[in-house]
């Protein structure tokens, strides 16, 4: 404690607190890039499979659904930081910050999901099909109401309006802080953490049921209520994981070197740890309860899911989504090298990345992959939306700063020490 | 080890603290180290830095709370505590499952809930409830131990100005066992660090004897809690001929009443209750009495002529009522009927599979005397049901429920209930029969005769009437020859399409036992060399000796 | 020494940037060990002793009727087919629910780095273990042969000749509520021994002094056991979060596995988990308040403390009705009838007063700490608390009774009363719990001295960074 006073945190003009040029000069090339691989994905994919470009969509789909997950758990990452006042976190924030904004682009990348909604007859969703009920025997009554929630108009009025509820919220969260560089205001924060309370609230609402609207109704009949509550799990491990990994890249291109420290990396270390247990608490108990239970009407999604290549995969997320990071970054030592929790930041994003993959594919063209090709298609897919929001983030960091710089907590944050 | 001696008398344990510089002086005592009292963290790391760098290793701070930084400042190594804890959890889970799985996969194997007796999901939360508890202790008590706690005797507690340390007040304390350790030196170094008070550590010089109370009430509560202990010790070995005391009577004699008791409730004095005259239970209305009872009716009418009219009565409701002024239930009938139908034939049929087994309760002269009614009654030949896949696999379901636990899924005999009865060594069992005995074949023990022995039991196996829907039992007679045909069939009764595979299976399999019958046989030709080969050099060695 | 007058800062307003103080005065570490050791050395009070006698009293009259079960079996509750799981699981649920926030303020803000537990964890983690000794209580003799409970543990037995069923949600519970007792037992006990040290060094009377001697094993402060005990300290924190979480997910196990309409639902355990936060902290503020005033505790838990906690149960209070909002909705779109059945019958059938309570006490009360007004008054969150906890109580009544009390089969459906032995358990069970609180505040250290000591180290240390 008092061996070290801290160091007062420099400037805001300093060098250490804008994009590193390498980093900025890649933008461009990223975006034009990231579309054209994107594109490309999406384009092989459209050729496998025989229901009219379901397969296709279904890729798109898990590659928005992946980007989307990363970018409201950053979204919510940071509602959480200003709704406990945090100090720890306010060097890392801005990144985070600057994800959230990336909802925007999402919302516009949304559209030809949307599209296809409204273009054919169930061509992603499958309830969106006119002959689905007959197809399945199922009880006219039942349809008739099922058809009440998820019908062409209301799937978009929801889904517009979870886009505007976030809109809302990452820009209102997002501009304040970059206001607050400027001026460096204490009334800012006091500002940000008045809303960060409701705002929380709106985001788990609107978060819950995208889920059920985006996910879950891919298998029209199935239903876990759960499900919410599963898909933020991943969505906030990714957050945790993408925040660790950007840092240390913006660290070794020359960025904020003093500000974040080990001692950053050790609570993201903590937190990915203590996030991947919480992956697999409730993961598990969704897959216990509808195992124990054994109710045709549920075990349905999970028996799609065990037969043949998606068995498969789902051995593979228990042991290299929860045993192998669970052990690997138990350990204090771990966690205190920048490297290692960067590794296992990026690792965990390949798994978070085939979690996604385990809750959409399998509903496509009746639990094919698609082959090898089908594979690639998805993997280039992704890779390139990926990339085409790593280009617009960086155009949008280039323009602000990378650290929250006058935040009143900086010092704090710059000083803070593990026990 | 340094002694001093001391002048001054130190008895009582009084109040009194010495100074320094008296203590030099004072009569013999061994003295531990030296302690020094600051009254603020800051003061205190000061210090602990200039001990530090002055070469001192074997110091220690002592704090009323944990002071973050001191650990640095006194060069105190990290703890292997977590390497400890990490075994601990990892025992647990262990623990966990090892003992989840064999004592309801291997040890104690039962169907619960439609689950597989190995359900990994559902060994999970206990798996997770011990690793937290035994990494819990791990880290409860391997502290304790590494802090070499309990220790209820400590040198630095004589002094009672020591008491404030867990109050507000910091001591810094260097031992004597200090290579470097040199009382003057010390005291001296701590004496210019923000002090006011260094003062030696000595032996605590008073008594080490524990209160004597505390020894009785010690002992007392030792004595009184193995008390109950040897009661029930005493309980577990030794026999009464009394009743034992019934705590709760109604709980170990329950007022319900069992299958054919007594009952003052009825006028008719008989606890089970007929069904109410003229009425069918529902799927129970059957107008085929060959269906229902498995014999040719219209023969028995030709043979037997009151049993027939018995059994029509007893299966038509339409007489239930009559039967019931008789004081003839279809219950009582039927058990009747088929108690003799089931005697005669396990006395009267020598050549049958199930003779050996049978009730030894009739005498054998009788029986020697008049043909058995299970031979001479005319059983349908044949299913009446049309057979088709649905009703060998309705046969195969009911008998997985039914039959498969004692007579084994595959019909041999040796189901869950059999394994479970001769492991534990269940003195009135009587084995259920292998299904594959020619004596149960189609010719020998007609399909209505298997449906009579389904229907109303035969030795210690009950009937399954009750259970059972009729339909169902004939199907299930459909499947017991299906089971039995599976282990005759010739090849040339399989279908072309599947017989390829069939004999390549078989083919590979056969291979397999031989490779496995050499290996064994190889096996045992060594283990016979090898033990000809010790006995031989065991020989020789026995005659060296001898001879020497 | 007087403690009893806060000086009139207000440490719920945080300028950003600066921390306010969590022990309020000019308070040394003298003044904390007189604080918290005056609780335990002066003669009890008055309200002390008559509290004291009232749950004396209520906890002979629950043995009594405990006694009167036994020997005359369970049939004295209200329970019949349908709801062979009446009262007793309800208030099982309750009380284990209740022994939540203890560990959770002891581990889980421990693992957050929360400072402000430190003055108020040791009571919630002592209310946590009396909470569960409570909840053990129902299980127990709900057994009906309760000197046969121990049949449950995986013993070699030369009777039976065989071994619990592992594959069974109850035995879960089993593990899980004794893991947890013990584990918070654990901590509890190893977190007070510093505090029990000062005891013993401050004790005047030798037989006092050997008992706290004793139960101190002899702790010195030396800074290397420090470094131990606060390596195990965190060691432990970091197992009873997971534990914490894993206890009353296991105990929404005992429903959700089956297939109960309304108990097989996926979101029963992190919604189980919230309720019992909920219930937990409203429980804990239900008592600190008054013990703080009357045990003259004012500088050492703040209007701050108990703001924050009023903060945690209106987001935990949300995260519950979040949950009965999504089960709903799945009801009414995953379209199973007997889901839909069960959930228009919760809200709309016979039951529909307990429903109707426990959304307004859940999900409206708590609404209110939106108003810092609210959270910073002390009479109105400890009503607003108890509103919680009769809330908390009635949503297990809503889940046991009211999906039980309508199974799938209609002619067996029935209307469950509770018996007066019902009520009486219940209200003894508060005897035991109240009892067992009281005794810990004379006997115990009520608030973590040493911690709390810490804390204010570290406040000395900001404020004089703040003078250079």
């Amino acid at each position: 404690m008092s061996e070290h006073s801290a160091p007062a945190p420099k400037s805001a003009d300093d060098p250490a607190f804008m994009l590193p040029a390498s980093l900025a000069a890649l933008r461009i090339p990223l975006c034009v890039g990231g579309l054209i691989v994107m594109l490309l994905g999406w384009y092989l994919a459209n050729d496998i499979g025989s229901d009219g470009g379901n397969f296709g969509m279904s890729v798109y789909l898990t590659a928005a659904v992946y980007c989307m997950t990363i970018v409201l758990g950053c979204l919510f990452f940071v509602l959480i930081q200003h709704l406990v006042r945090a100090g720890w976190s306010i060097v890392v924030r801005r990144i985070a910050e600057l994800v959230m904004v990336m909802v925007i682009p999402m919302g516009i990348l949304f559209i030809p999901i949307i599209a296809s909604l409204w273009s054919g007859d169930g061509i992603l969703y499958r309830w969106d099909d006119a002959g689905y009920a007959a197809e399945h025997g199922l009880p006219q009554a039942v349809w008739a109401e099922k058809l009440r929630w998820l019908n062409q108009e209301w799937f978009t009025v929801r889904t517009i309006g979870y886009f505007a509820v976030w809109t809302m919220l990452a820009l209102f969260f997002f501009k304040n802080s970059v206001r607050q560089d400027q001026t460096g205001e204490k009334a800012i924060t006091d500002k940000m953490q008045y809303w960060s309370g409701p705002a929380v609230m709106l985001f788990s609402a609107t978060t819950t049921f995208a889920a059920f609207d985006w996910v879950m109704s891919l298998a029209p009949m199935w239903f876990s209520t759960m499900f919410g509550v599963y898909l933020f799990a991943g969505s906030i491990l990714g957050a945790h994981c993408l925040l660790a990994v950007a840092s240390y890249v913006l660290q070794k291109k020359g960025a904020m070197r003093d500000e974040v420290t080990v001692e950053h990396y050790h609570d993201l270390g903590k937190l990915i740890f203590g996030f991947v247990f919480f992956w697999t608490y409730i993961s598990f108990s969704q897959y216990l309860l509808i195992w124990y239970g054994n109710i045709p009407e549920e075990t349905e999604w999970f028996y799609v899911r065990q037969l043949g290549t998606w068995g498969g995969v789902a051995l593979v997320l228990i042991f290299f989504h929860w045993m192998l990071p669970f052990a690997g970054t138990m350990s204090r030592h771990v966690r205190r090298k920048p490297g290692l929790v960067c590794a296992w930041g990026a690792y965990l994003l390949v798994m978070h990345y085939l979690d996604v993959y385990f809750m959409i594919m399998p509903s496509a063209e009746r639990g094919n992959a698609g082959g090898p090709m089908g594979v690639i298609a998805s993997v280039l897919c992704v890779v390139g939306m990926v990339s085409l929001l790593t280009g617009l983030c960086l155009g949008l960091a280039q323009q602000n700063k990378v650290v929250a710089v006058r935040d009143p907590r900086l010092g704090e944050s710059i000083a803070f020490e593990n026990i | 080890m340094l002694r001093v001696s001391q002048e001054q008398e130190t008895t009582g344990g009084s109040q009194t603290f010495y100074n320094c510089e008296l203590m030099s002086e004072n009569n013999e005592k061994k003295v531990h180290g030296v302690v020094a009292e600051y009254t603020s963290v800051d003061t205190l790391l000061a210090a602990c830095r200039r001990v530090r760098d002055a070469g001192y290793e074997k110091t220690d701070a002592f704090t009323p709370f944990p002071v973050h930084g001191i650990d640095k400042a006194l060069g105190i190594k990290p703890t292997v505590l977590p390497w400890i804890v990490l075994g601990a959890g990892v025992t647990g889970t262990a623990t966990a499952l090892v003992m989840q799985v064999w004592m309801n996969a291997y040890d104690y194997p039962y169907i619960i809930s439609g689950k597989p007796f190995l359900s990994l999901p559902a060994f999970m939360p206990v798996a997770f409830e011990l690793t937290v508890l035994f990494a819990s202790f791990g880290a409860f008590f391997g502290m304790w131990a590494l802090n070499g706690l309990p220790r209820f005797s400590n040198p630095v507690f004589t002094d009672p100005r020591f008491d404030r340390v867990t109050d507000d007040r910091f001591f810094l304390y260097i031992d004597s066992k200090d290579g470097q350790f040199d009382r003057g030196g010390v005291e001296k170094l701590l004496g210019d660090t923000e002090t006011d008070y260094v003062q030696t550590v000595v032996d605590d010089d008073s008594s080490d004897k524990v209160p004597k109370p505390f020894f009785m009430i010690w002992g007392l509560v030792a004595a009184l809690s193995v008390i109950p202990l040897l009661i029930v010790l005493k309980m577990r070995v030794s026999h009464s001929s009394q009743p034992r005391f019934h705590v709760f009577y109604d709980m170990d004699f329950s007022p319900s009443k069992d299958a054919q008791q007594y009952s003052t409730l009825f006028r008719d004095g008989r606890a089970m209750r007929p069904d109410v005259p003229g009425t069918v239970a529902r799927g129970e209305m059957q107008a085929d009495l060959d269906f229902m009872t498995g014999i040719d009716m219209n023969a028995l009418s030709v043979i037997d002529r009151p049993r027939a009219d018995r059994l029509v009565r007893s299966f038509n409701p339409l007489y239930q009522a009559e039967a019931e002024s008789a004081q003839e239930s279809k219950s009582q009938d039927v058990t009747q009927a088929e108690k003799a139908d089931e005697g005669s034939d396990s006395d009267g049929d020598k050549s049958g599979a199930d003779a050996d087994k049978g009730d030894s309760d009739k005498p054998d002269a009788e029986a020697d005397a008049k043909p058995s009614v299970m031979d001479t009654t005319p059983w349908l030949s044949s299913n009446p049901l049309v057979l088709d896949e649905k009703v060998l696999a309705n046969g195969r379901k009911n008998f997985g429920i039914y039959c498969s636990v004692c007579h084994g899924m595959n019909g041999s005999g040796n189901g869950l209930v059999n394994v479970r009865a001769q492991k534990i060594l269940a003195q009135s069992w009587i084995p259920p029969s292998s299904l594959h005995q020619e004596t149960l074949y189609a010719d020998k023990y007609p399909d209505g005769k298997l449906f009579s022995t389904i229907s109303n039991g035969i030795r210690k196996m009950p009937g399954y009437s009750g259970q059972i829907k009729t339909r169902d039992r004939w199907a299930i007679v459909a499947y017991v020859r299906a089971l039995q045909l599976s282990q005759n069939a010739s090849i040339d009764q399989i279908s072309e399409a599947q017989r390829e595979t069939i004999l390549s299976e078989q083919s590979e399999i056969q291979k397999a036992l031989k490779e496995k019958a050499d290996a064994d046989a190889k096996a045992a030709q060594e283990k016979e060399e090898k033990e000809e080969k010790e006995e031989k050099e065991e020989k020789e060695e026995k005659e060296a000796k001898d001879s020497a | 020494m007087s403690l009893a007058i806060p000086n009139g800062l207000d440490n719920t307003v945080e300028q950003p940037g600066e921390r306010a103080p969590l022990v309020l005065g000019d308070t040394t570490y003298h003044d904390i060990t007189e604080a918290v050791c005056q609780v335990a050395e002066r003669k009890p009070s008055t309200s002390w002793v008559i509290g004291f006698l009232i749950s004396f009293a209520l906890l002979q009259w629950l043995g009594i009727c405990i006694l009167y079960l036994i020997y005359t079996g369970v049939g004295v509750w209200g329970n019949r087919s349908p709801v062979f799981w009446g009262w007793p699981i309800v208030n099982f649920v309750f009380w284990v629910g209740i022994g939540h926030a203890g560990t959770l303020i002891s581990a889980i803000l421990f693992l957050f780095r929360q400072e402000w537990r430190t003055s108020i964890n040791r009571a919630a983690e002592a209310m946590t273990i009396f909470a569960v000794v409570c909840a053990g209580t129902f299980p127990g003799i709900h057994v009906g042969r309760a000197w046969l409970a121990f049949w449950l543990a995986p013993y070699p037995s030369l009777n039976l000749w065989m071994w619990p069923q592992f594959r069974s949600p109850l035995l879960w519970d089993v593990f899980a509520v004794s893991t947890y007792g013990t584990v918070s037992l654990l901590f509890w006990y190893m977190g007070m021994v510093p505090d029990l040290a000062t005891f013993r060094d401050r004790s005047t009377n030798k037989w006092r002094r050997m008992a706290y001697g004793m139960l101190s094993l002899g702790w010195s402060g030396s800074s290397r056991h420090w470094m131990r005990y606060e390596k195990a300290y965190a060691l432990l924190a970091a197992f009873a979060a997971p534990l914490v979480l894993s206890v009353h997910t296991i105990v929404s196990f005992d429903f959700a596995v089956s297939q109960v309409p309304g108990w097989h639902t996926t979101i029963f355990p992190p919604y189980f988990v919230a309720g019992a936060i909920f219930s937990g902290f409203a429980m804990v503020l239900t008592l600190m308040i008054p013990a703080r005033k009357m045990l003259g505790l004012e500088k050492l838990i703040t209007i701050r403390h108990l703001d924050n906690m009023c903060k945690i149960i209106l987001a935990t209070g949300s995260i519950v009705g979040l949950a009965y909002g999504t089960e709903f909705f799945i009801a009414w779109y995953g379209q199973v009838q007997e889901e839909k059945f069960a959930f228009t019958n919760r809200a709309f059938g016979p039951y529909w007063w307990a429903y109707w309570t426990m959304v307004t006490c859940n999900v409206i009360s708590p609404q209110l700490f939106w108003f810092k007004k609210l959270r910073t008054t002390p009479w109105m969150i400890v009503s607003v608390c108890i509103f919680v906890n009769i809330g908390m109580w009635f949503e297990r009544f809503v889940i046991v009774v009211t999906s039980l009390s309508r199974d799938y089969l209609p002619s067996a459906w029935a209307y469950f009363s509770p018996t007066w032995v019902d009520w009486s358990m219940l209200i003894g069970s508060f005897g035991l719990f109240f009892t067992l609180f009281l005794l810990f505040c004379r006997l115990m250290p009520v608030i973590n001295m040493a911690e709390t000591k810490a804390t204010l180290a570290k406040q000395y240390h900001v404020s004089n960074d703040g003078d250079h």
